[in-house]
């Protein structure tokens, strides 16, 4: 009978030799080979404690310190687009968002004059504190959608943790959208409306939903190219917040 | 709600660089275990780390949103650690070979131990002598039989797995692994005297009787 191969014997420690009944036949049958199993699985076993080091504390902050600067910028796209000549939807959006930040600014802080007397002008930007609001609340829905967009669409799909974010969406939504009608621009007005509804879809379905439902919601997030809109408008306030501001007052000299 | 690697993905594609912090956080680490079993070397490990990354930014337009992104980011890792190694045995060719057991460095010294998981009743409490020796023949396997040993001793990763990571069939990764296990072997079992409780041990001195 003729014995087992080096790499039959090293492959079977695996799991990964081929006809591995019929090897299993011959080890059962023939103490040499076994032999040379049993000097394969001992050396093989001796291997496995090998530990790795933990990096040490700061590790990922290091890394990513090291990386930043070398990352080029992305979204070059978006850039195009903004300058130097701006969509008149989105230039509209962005001074919409701008009058509702005001707006809000105004209901969020009933005594201005006595705020900039407490503090210095450069350090109290109700606007710029609500443009950050803004901002965040359209990252947080972006996020939302592209994480549906891309949920994985075998079986039934759990959705409570997407449904308990689109809630908490929901009422901030709502709380933009009727400024941005009050600030006048339709068009901003009608991208919070369209964000919305999609919102409320997902927030009121059931907790578990089954692929056609998930399509459903899918196909009314591509409608319009809803999540591109969220996306751009979000953008644009995102740089706008970086953005230092000269003064206090910068919001109101763009507007 | 934890935000999913995905949606990041898509924050970084929208412009915003620094969400590629979260990515960051999140894996590193992990990346960093992966790299080092094959490297066998802090510094190395660390630089090929942010390699990593690098790489991975670069390409994250190619990053399919559906896709895992760990698995997507080990790819690159090990494939990144793969040319290192490649390059480093071609640059150093003989120094290369003694690096690992040249740099016991008092952090490698105080990982001599038992694995945090306890041993398991096979596992073997070796000795700092041993550990050193079996790094020593480690390094003396070429880079993709280092890499894929690691990723199916190591790791438990399938043939299939390392298969379609390296881009090899399954016949080439399936010989990597042989042939790192032939070459471990010549190294290490001379090493294995009778006083190694192993079956393997007492099944030779019995032969030799
Ligand atoms: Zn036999």
């Amino acid at each position: 009978m003729n014995h087992l191969s080096e790499e039959q014997i090293v492959l079977h420690y695996y799991g990964d030799a081929e006809e591995a009944t019929e090897v299993e036949r011959h080890l059962a049958a023939c103490a040499e080979c076994r032999a040379e199993f049993a000097r394969v699985q001992s050396m093989l076993r001796q291997i496995e404690p090998l530990e790795v080091p933990e990096p040490a504390a700061g590790f990922e902050e290091k890394t990513w310190l090291n990386l930043h600067d070398r990352l080029p910028e992305k979204g070059s796209l978006l850039r195009r687009l903004f300058r130097p000549s701006p969509p008149k939807w989105a230039f509209a959006g962005v001074m919409a968002l701008l009058l509702a930040a005001a707006f809000l600014a105004g209901r969020f802080w009933p005594r201005p004059g006595q705020q900039v007397a407490q503090q210095p002008p450069s350090q109290v930007n109700p606007q710029r504190v609500v443009l950050v609001a803004v901002g965040d609340h359209l990252e947080r829905s972006q996020m939302l959608l592209v994480e549906i967009m891309n949920a994985d669409t075998k079986g039934p799909i759990n959705f409570s943790s997407e449904q308990a974010e689109a809630r908490e969406l929901l009422d901030s939504n709502h709380l933009y959208r009727v400024s941005s009608q009050q600030a006048g621009d339709p068009q901003v007005a009608r991208l919070l409306d369209q964000l919305g509804r999609v919102l409320a879809e997902i927030a009121n379905g059931p907790a578990e939903v089954s692929p056609e439902d998930l399509e459903q919601v899918r196909h009314a997030i591509q409608s319009e190219g809803l999540l591109f809109k969220v996306r751009v408008v979000g953008s644009e306030v995102n740089s706008r917040v970086r953005r230092p501001e000269p003064s206090g007052s910068g919001v109101n000299q763009r507007l | 709600m934890e935000v999913t690697d995905a949606a990041v993905v898509a924050q970084v594609l929208a412009g915003d660089r620094d969400a590629f912090r979260v990515l960051v956080d999140r894996h590193s680490r992990s990346i960093f275990r992966v790299v080092y079993r094959m490297t066998g070397n802090q510094q190395d490990t660390e630089e090929l780390v942010q390699e990593t990354f690098l790489r991975a930014y670069k390409s994250l337009e190619r990053f399919e949103l559906r896709a895992n992104f760990s698995t997507w980011l080990y790819r690159i890792a090990v494939n990144r650690t793969l040319d290192f190694l490649t390059a480093r045995k071609t640059h150093m060719q003989t120094k290369d070979t003694y690096q690992i057991v040249d740099n016991p460095d008092a952090e490698d010294s105080a990982q001599i131990q038992l694995p945090a998981q306890g041993p398991g009743p096979d596992r073997l409490v070796l000795s700092a002598e041993m550990k050193q020796k079996i790094a020593g023949a480690l390094g003396l396997l070429t880079p993709a039989e280092r890499v894929a040993f690691t990723m199916r001793h190591m790791e438990g990763r399938s043939i299939e797995e390392i298969s379609q990571t390296l881009n090899l069939k399954a016949s080439a990764a399936k010989n990597s692994v042989f042939r790192a296990v032939q070459k471990l072997r010549q190294q290490l079992e001379p090493y294995a005297g009778p006083g190694t409780s192993s079956r393997g041990a007492r099944w030779s001195g019995s032969a030799m009787k």
